[in-house]
């Protein structure tokens, strides 16, 4: 699905502060599988994980989606495969404020200009599948599990196969963190890949992760199967 | 809506032709030079007739005293 | 196509709510903004207005005036004068004027006494008056025999006055009722006011007094032999610039003032490079660039998560400018609409009441006026491009800096 050759990230090159944050990564995540990225913070686990979501690009390596040699394409092209093949969930759910929760989840939609009787039903269906009643309300007025829920909903519009979730636990308590992981394992059955950094071990030591990658200093320590 | 007010001033500005007209024959009949604009002082209030000096000669002091005066010019003809 | 359309709507949809997101800083933005264009509107179309009024209105002031200049002051004009003034060739007709100023201590307001030109010491050469037929043949005659001083057509007599509109405000006087002036000899001099000038005329007839010659000179203490200044009429209308140097050759103390001359002062006046204009015109420049300044220097750290936010989720660069472009595009164009709008009710409907301090000086008496719309396209798109266009690309500059970094630097500046 995706495979990372010689990745090199380098912030600030050049500069007396020159970070580099992956060392020569080389890497396979399989499709149709959960995989979990885990490492201390400043592993380099979010860095990697925005060069696969084609956030970013790398500074040496390449990278390549579904047989795709993605490295060198320019941004307007980035942009179009970000948005038709990958679902963000980040550490905060990073809603808009002031505006409606609807309008929230069809965001990442308008640039593709789809009908809004049809982009609103999806948005509606999405929000329901995941017991969030008050799609007319303010994000402000939202708790932390249902913001988090309405932004996996907003990850979903698109209906994107590979689901990339940044620390999507950090600011959940555990009984939220097992319905994430609930929802997580149902994406794995509608036959979507999914990728997590995490360093909770309620997330990389559940039962339905397929594959573990731990990360240190910007580079991989292991991969067990 | 800005067409909308074009046509208005064009309108209105028809309606008032009568009015230019009274006044530029009242300017004529009476051979007046100047707006009525400025009253405070006499360079201002005829401004096509004061000459250069005549700020000066309200008071000797007055470079600029009036505050229309600063923002008019003085007529210059006749006098180069 | 109907995609795109659609993509467009919502991107526009977009914007409106996230312009209403922050109401109090957008419609302080939009009152500010209005504000600017107000005041610019009022200004263009002040000047242009009464430029164009002046300037139709002036036609009809007399082609030459003679003044007699004595040591950089104006001085009355010898009768003598107007005789060698008639002899020169070319000369259609020569008339005095005689006019003055008179300080009302009562309610501190200056007036202009005026005799009309018929009554003044005439060296007229036949009793009609020549200069309407030979000069100004392109000066417009109201259709309508509606006159603007009417005293039955008789001369004005002795002991009447007709005054201005503003004068009777002003003292709060009017027909029939009697003004007295002190003379020069002391003599106090009790005058009827017979009538007042239409309202209509104030712009050119506010502060006038009309009175009979033989008042004024008593009043003022002038002897026959001297009048204020001398109207001059050329036969030939392409000559009056000959003529006037011929005078000053004639007579070496003369000022000729010709009418294009006149004009042109007024038209320099309300000009766009020229007095009023820059005084008022700089101050709302200045206020405009701070404000767009303020704007292009930089992001909240809020909008730059906004940006971040919507290029993670899959927004190109290019409709990330596109919304912002929408919103500078709303608001400026909302502006610029009720600020023209405003503007042009303020100018013609109230008078200009915010430019009246201004205008007003120190003056007491001060003519009320309606201006003649004169307003063309060009006007406003001048105001167009003074204010739209420079806001636009204020907004849009910084947003594209924003817009282009990648996504993920957005989200972690504000992120985690």
């Amino acid at each position: 699905m995706i495979e990372l050759m010689n990745v090199r990230k380098v912030f600030n090159a050049g500069k007396a502060n020159e970070f580099s944050a992956l060392n020569n990564v080389s890497l396979h995540i399989p499709g149709n599988r959960i995989t979990v990225l885990k490492g201390p913070s400043g592993s380099g686990k979010t860095t990697l994980l925005s060069i696969v979501g084609c956030m970013s690009r790398p500074t040496a390596g390449r990278v390549k989606l579904i047989d795709r040699e993605i490295t060198s394409l320019p941004e307007r092209f980035l942009t179009d495969i970000r948005r038709s093949t990958f679902g963000f969930i980040f550490q905060q759910p990073n809603l808009i404020k002031g505006i409606s929760v609807l309008e929230n989840v069809m965001l990442p939609a308008y640039p593709l200009g789809d009908q809004r009787k049809d982009l609103c039903s999806r948005a509606n269906q999405g929000l329901e599948q995941l017991n969030i009643v008050k799609s007319g309300s303010k994000v402000e007025w939202l708790s932390g599990g249902e913001a988090q829920r309405v932004s996996i909903v907003r990850a979903l519009i698109n209906n994107p196969s590979i689901i990339i979730a940044d620390e999507p636990t950090a600011h959940l308590d555990t009984k939220l963190s097992y319905r994430f992981m609930e929802i997580v394992e149902k994406f794995k059955s509608e036959g979507k890949t999914v990728i997590i950094t995490s360093h909770d071990p309620l997330v990389y030591d559940s039962s339905i992760i397929d594959k573990v990658i731990t990360m240190r200093d910007g580079k991989i320590e292991d991969t067990p199967a | 809506m800005l067409s909308f007010l074009l046509l208005h001033a064009s309108i209105s500005r028809n309606a008032q032709t009568q009015n230019l007209q009274l006044k530029a024959s009242l300017v004529h009949e009476l051979g007046l030079t100047d707006l009525c604009l400025f009253t405070e002082a006499r360079y201002t209030r005829h401004l096509s007739q004061a000459d250069l000096y005549t700020a000066f000669q309200d008071h000797p002091l007055s470079l600029e005293h009036f505050p229309s005066g600063s923002f008019t010019e003085p007529n210059l003809s006749g006098i180069r | 196509m109907q995609s795109w359309l659609e993509k467009q709507r919502y991107i526009v949809d977009f914007t409106m709510s996230s312009l209403l997101r922050r109401k109090v800083k957008n419609i302080g933005l939009l009152v500010l903004y209005t504000l600017i264009v107000f005041i610019l509107a009022s200004i263009i179309f002040f000047t242009y207005a009464i430029k164009r009024e002046a300037a139709f209105i002036l036609q009809g002031s007399p082609e030459i005036i003679v003044q007699n200049l004595i040591a950089g002051r104006h001085d009355l004009l010898p009768v003598s004068f107007l005789d060698q003034i008639k002899s020169i060739r070319g000369v259609a007709n020569v008339e005095s004027r005689l006019w003055g100023y008179f300080y009302d201590s009562l309610v501190g307001a200056n007036y202009t006494l005026l005799t009309p030109p018929s009554q003044a010491g005439s060296l007229k050469s036949d009793g009609k008056k020549t200069f309407v037929g030979s000069g100004g043949s392109d000066i417009p005659t109201p259709t309508e025999e509606k006159n603007l001083y009417e005293y039955e057509g008789a001369p004005l007599e002795p002991g009447t006055l007709i005054i201005g509109n503003g004068v009777a405000r002003m003292r709060s006087i009017g027909k029939g009722d009697y003004m007295p002036f002190m003379a020069a000899d002391g003599e106090i001099m009790n005058l009827k006011i017979v009538n007042t000038l239409a309202s209509e005329s104030e712009l050119v007839s506010s502060d006038l007094i009309l009175m009979h010659e033989s008042d004024f000179r008593k009043l003022f203490g002038i002897s026959s032999t001297y009048v204020t200044d001398a109207i001059v009429t050329v036969s030939n209308p392409s000559e009056i610039e000959t003529v006037a140097n011929k005078i000053k050759k004639h007579i070496h103390t003369a000022r000729p003032i010709i009418r294009d001359e006149i004009l042109r002062t007024y038209s320099s006046i309300f000009n766009w490079r020229g007095g009023m204009m820059i005084v008022v015109f700089s101050a709302a420049v200045l206020a405009f660039v701070i404000f767009a300044w303020d704007k292009a220097s930089g992001l909240s750290a809020e909008e730059r998560q906004e940006i971040g936010i919507l290029k993670a989720v899959g927004w190109e660069t290019s409709d990330v400018i596109r919304m912002k472009f929408w919103e500078g595009a709303v608001v400026s164009l909302t502006s610029f609409f009720s600020g023209v709008i405003l503007a042009y009710i303020h100018v013609f409907f109230t008078g200009s009441i915010v430019f009246e301090p201004a205008l007003k000086g120190w003056s007491n008496l001060y003519p009320n006026f309606k201006l003649t719309p004169f307003v063309n396209a060009e006007q406003l798109t001048t105001l167009f491009f003074l204010t739209v266009i420079p806001y636009t690309v204020a907004t849009i500059v910084p947003i594209w800096r924003a817009a282009t970094i990648d996504p993920d630097t957005a989200m972690r500046h504000t992120g985690n």
